[in-house]
């Protein structure tokens, strides 16, 4: 019976990074999928005349006119994924609603009355300008807080070779004070206005976790990437990008079949040995690369006492982070006639981000984030047409007093919530010129990411458990020496880039273990 | 710079093995929480339901209704909920021969609850699959479906309050279902239902049809009788669907939606009436009226296709070399060679059966076009509505 040199469970982003990575370095590579189509989270639906991205708003370091070591991109020339991108020269606009009692409020352009409206560029110096011209005295901070995401970026080099940690990190000292400490306790170190925070901390909620809880280079990455790059997309929603990894993938003789669910993990000898797909077809392999979540593995596929005590440890210590409401929109008018000038506009009920977090503990709490796709690529419906989606976070089990049969109609009611705050925060109308209505909730993604609790996110990233020791600890993290996870449940949370970076640098670890050598 | 050194570096090696000692003093023991997105994933969108006939009603000469109820001993014990006009696949196997049919659920969605579903099944002429169920399907028979699937709902954030509702023949399934729907309070809009039927006596579900309209003072039903009929019935308009007969029972000053349910011959006529009514494109829905078939009846055909295609197909780790007809499409050449697919709406509009084309060209009909951008650059395809215009050779993913 053939046996592979490596079995992938899951093509999502990790998961094929990881097939691609295996198979360009000539490995014999089986990658399954239990949908019928690659990606994950990334992929693209059709209703109507509209093609909607289900779950991308944004990547950072793609299209620019140099392309960074370590993007995106990058990523894609090395492993040859043929992929169209555009770019966007902005980052995001925050508009917070005044509510009643609020001082400091000011009419907008749209003619909201608002206490913050931060249309924020690209390039470090454009952001921190901006940032001063909105917060008087706060460039000096912004730039000194960019000034340490840049250095932290050359440092980062030495993370991907976990066996130099730390000792190497005391090169670097800032590194580890960066991780050390939270968003604030670094950002009030580095003097910056409270107000100038709660803009600065806006794209808190792409990391899953309330800005109290993750660590300063954490968010850093993140804002670093997207202010010196912009907004990058692909041009065929993210379908595209998983398309052109299965095309590498069997470019370079490795085999992806779908339909295929794993439905148990052989274990001989403790250790896994093989997979049994759809509940009747075996196949072996020598190692393993998972892209799905810990909690679904150990609960679905393994033998009780095959699983080690401290994975379940780890399931028991961690929290699931947060799950996603997303309304996509096809609408019949142009985004002119809509109203909407931006690509991604977070709309919030208050500007500071931990009590947006509190906020979004119940289902809805006027929290939405707004994409217009049409914006970026202005021919991405047909003419007189654009699409919109909106997304709101939510954490732990809302879902819990909603029965199956109420479900439809909560729902909508939350779509509706969604689409009236953001007519009301910019002052649009949008109900009626709903052509195609899309709705995903966190049974959505449970359904089609088979998370726990629905959460595209992985765990939280919270300070005890973020991405600079979970990166020192990943190979003592893992269940078997040759069993290795990737994706949003890793080290580095949720994302494109970060899923695939987990991918690729599992593909590395068992293509080193299989022909020796870096 | 502002004194960044004042924060300070001892918590750093801590934050390691703080970690590792979080994690030694958890339990070990499976997590148990409650997360009722992932139960009601599973209820709502179960991978298979296992059902056994509990009532066969014959409604017509060639049309019969058959209730379906859960079969526990197979692993169903309680039916998945529906939105009203949602479909089940039927999974049968004929001869050895895989076979997939859609049909939209009649009955109600409160009905489910009560672990029941009605599929109203017309005989199609020279059918396989219509021919094989009123064969075969009696009291007690097993049959295995797939969760209720498709987009043929009432969307308030979308939809007019008011629709009207043009069914045609078995068209009026899904329609009967939403009608039941409204009177149960479960959708709230108004429905004006034209119910095209050849002559009094094809009426499918009159009678039921009746009751509703007199239960529930949102359902009003009109019958549009291509036949001569022999009296003035109230209610029964003469001819066929048209602009008019819409125009007639449309509101006049606000807006209406307008759904479809019917054969293809009835889309082809209504299309070209419902555009003389200028309706923008968000208030017309069209449910899939089935599968298509003779592709060379369409305008945009190409010439100079041979009968006999021969299609190299891999699925998993097997490669089969089968031959079909050009007429037939690439799922059916596939399941008469006795190779499963997958299949769900047969459509093209699910997508449940995305394969990869690696050589040769296919023809798909215009209306059924639901690739993907990124399906036309890397060869993404739906066997279930491509039809074959070379020898092919691609890949299928394995039918679950």
């Amino acid at each position: 019976m053939k046996k592979y040199d490596v079995i992938i469970i899951g093509a999502g982003n990790g998961g094929l990074a990881a097939a691609a990575t295996c198979a360009k370095a000539g490995l014999s590579t089986l990658l399954l999928e239990r949908h019928n189509i690659p990606g994950g989270s990334a992929s693209s639906f059709v209703r109507g005349r509209f093609e909607f991205e289900p779950s991308l708003h944004e990547l950072a370091g793609v299209g620019s006119s140099e392309t960074e070591v370590g993007s995106i991109e990058d990523m894609f020339i090395r492993m040859g994924g043929d992929v169209q991108w555009h770019t966007h020269d902005s980052t995001f606009r925050l508009v917070v609603p005044a509510k009643e009692g609020d001082k400091d409020t000011f009419i907008n352009e749209d003619g909201v009355e608002v206490t913050v409206d931060a249309r924020m560029p690209v390039g470090f110096r454009n952001f921190a300008k901006k940032l001063n011209e909105i917060v008087p005295g706060s460039y000096d901070s912004c730039m000194a807080a960019f000034d340490l995401s840049t250095r932290m970026f050359k440092a980062f080099e030495c993370l991907d070779d976990p066996s130099k940690l730390p000792g190497s990190l005391k090169d670097v000292p800032d590194i580890m004070r960066m991780t050390s400490h939270t968003m604030k306790e670094a950002l009030d170190t580095l003097g910056m206005p409270k107000k100038a925070q709660d803009i600065f901390n806006t794209y808190w909620c792409y990391m899953g976790s309330p800005a109290s809880q993750f660590d300063f280079l954490y968010y850093m990455c993140v804002l670093h990437s997207y202010v010196k790059n912009g907004t990058g997309i692909p041009h065929m929603r993210s379908h595209e990008m998983s398309m052109a990894l299965d095309k590498v993938i069997r470019d370079h003789d490795g085999e992806i079949w779908y339909n295929s669910e794993v439905t148990k993990v052989i274990v001989k000898n403790g250790k896994p040995a093989g997979v049994v797909i759809n509940g009747e077809k075996e196949v072996y392999g020598k190692y393993f690369i998972c892209n799905s979540y810990p909690y679904a593995v150990f609960k679905d596929l393994f033998d009780k006492n095959d699983i080690p005590a401290k994975q379940l440890k780890m399931l028991n210590a961690r929290k699931t982070a947060c799950s996603l409401t997303t309304v996509y929109l096809g609408m019949n008018v142009t985004k002119e006639q809509l109203g909407i000038k931006d690509y991604s506009i977070f709309i919030a009920p208050d500007s500071d981000s931990d009590k947006q977090y509190d906020a979004a503990q119940n289902y809805f709490s006027n929290y939405c984030i707004i994409n217009c796709l049409n914006e970026i690529i202005p021919d991405c419906t047909p003419e007189g047409t654009c699409q919109l989606f909106l997304t709101t976070m939510t954490f732990g089990d809302v879902m819990k007093d909603i029965e199956p049969k109420d479900y439809k109609k909560f729902k909508t009611k939350i779509a509706k919530d969604m689409i009236e705050t953001c007519e009301r925060a910019l002052n649009i109308s949008i109900t009626p010129y709903i052509e195609e209505i899309e709705i995903a909730l966190p049974p959505t993604f449970a359904r089609y990411l088979n998370t726990p609790l629905g959460t595209p996110y992985g765990y939280m990233l919270e300070k005890w458990d973020s991405m600079l020791p979970r990166t020192i600890q990943y190979m003592s993290d893992q269940p078997f020496d040759n069993f290795f996870f990737c994706g949003a449940s890793q080290e580095r949370g949720d994302g494109y880039g970060c899923a695939y970076y987990t991918g690729e640098k599992a593909g590395g670890i068992v293509v080193k273990k299989i022909k020796g050598g870096k | 710079m502002a004194d960044l050194k004042s924060l300070t570096l001892k918590k750093f090696i801590p934050l390691l093995s703080g970690r590792q000692a979080r994690f030694d003093s958890a339990a070990a023991k499976f997590p148990d929480f409650s997360d009722q997105a992932s139960v009601i994933a599973k209820a709502l969108h179960p991978k298979r339901q296992y059902l056994k006939i509990a009532e066969v009603k014959e409604i017509a000469p060639d049309c019969k209704s058959f209730t379906l109820v859960p079969d526990p001993e197979k692993g169903t014990k309680e039916l998945a909920y529906f939105g009203a006009g949602k479909y089940l696949t039927v999974f049968e196997t004929i001869n050895g021969m895989p076979a997939t049919r859609a049909y939209s659920i009649s009955s109600s969605p409160k009905d489910s609850l009560e672990g029941r579903y009605v599929l109203t099944i017309k005989l199609v002429e020279g059918g396989l699959v219509s021919r094989y169920i009123f064969d075969t399907w009696e009291v007690g028979t097993s049959v295995e479906v797939s969760a209720p699937s498709g987009n043929f709902e009432y969307q308030p954030l979308r939809d007019a309050k008011k629709v009207i509702c043009l069914a045609g023949g078995s068209g009026i399934t899904p329609f009967l279902s939403m009608a039941n729907a409204i009177a149960d309070g479960d959708e709230d809009f108004e429905m004006t239902l034209l119910y095209g039927s050849r002559n009094y006596e094809c009426i499918l579900f009159r009678e039921e049809l009746e009751e509703l309209e007199k239960k529930c003072d949102k359902i009003k039903v009109v019958h549009v009788l291509s036949e001569k009929t022999k009296r003035g019935v109230k209610g029964i308009e003469k001819g066929f669907i048209t602009a008019e007969l819409i125009k007639k029972y449309a509101p006049e000053d606000e807006p209406y939606s307008v759904f479809l349910c019917g054969p293809q011959q009835m889309y082809e006529f209504v299309d070209k009436e419902l555009e003389k009514l200028g309706l923008a494109k968000k208030y017309i829905r069209h449910e899939m009226f089935g599968e298509f078939h003779n592709p060379s009846t369409q305008a945009d055909y190409p010439e100079g296709v041979p009968e006999k295609v021969k299609i190299t197909v891999t699925v998993q780790d097997k490669t089969y070399i089968v031959f079909g007809s050009s007429g037939d499409s690439v799922m059916q050449i596939l399941e008469k060679s006795e190779i499963p697919v997958p299949a769900r709406c047969r459509s093209g509009e699910c997508g449940f059966c995305h394969s990869r084309l690696i050589s040769g060209e296919i023809y798909v009909p215009k209306h059924l076009e639901y690739r993907r951008l990124a399906d036309y650059k890397f060869g993404g395809f739906h066997p279930c509505c491509s039809f074959p215009l070379t020898n092919l050779e691609i890949i299928v993913p394995a039918a679950k």
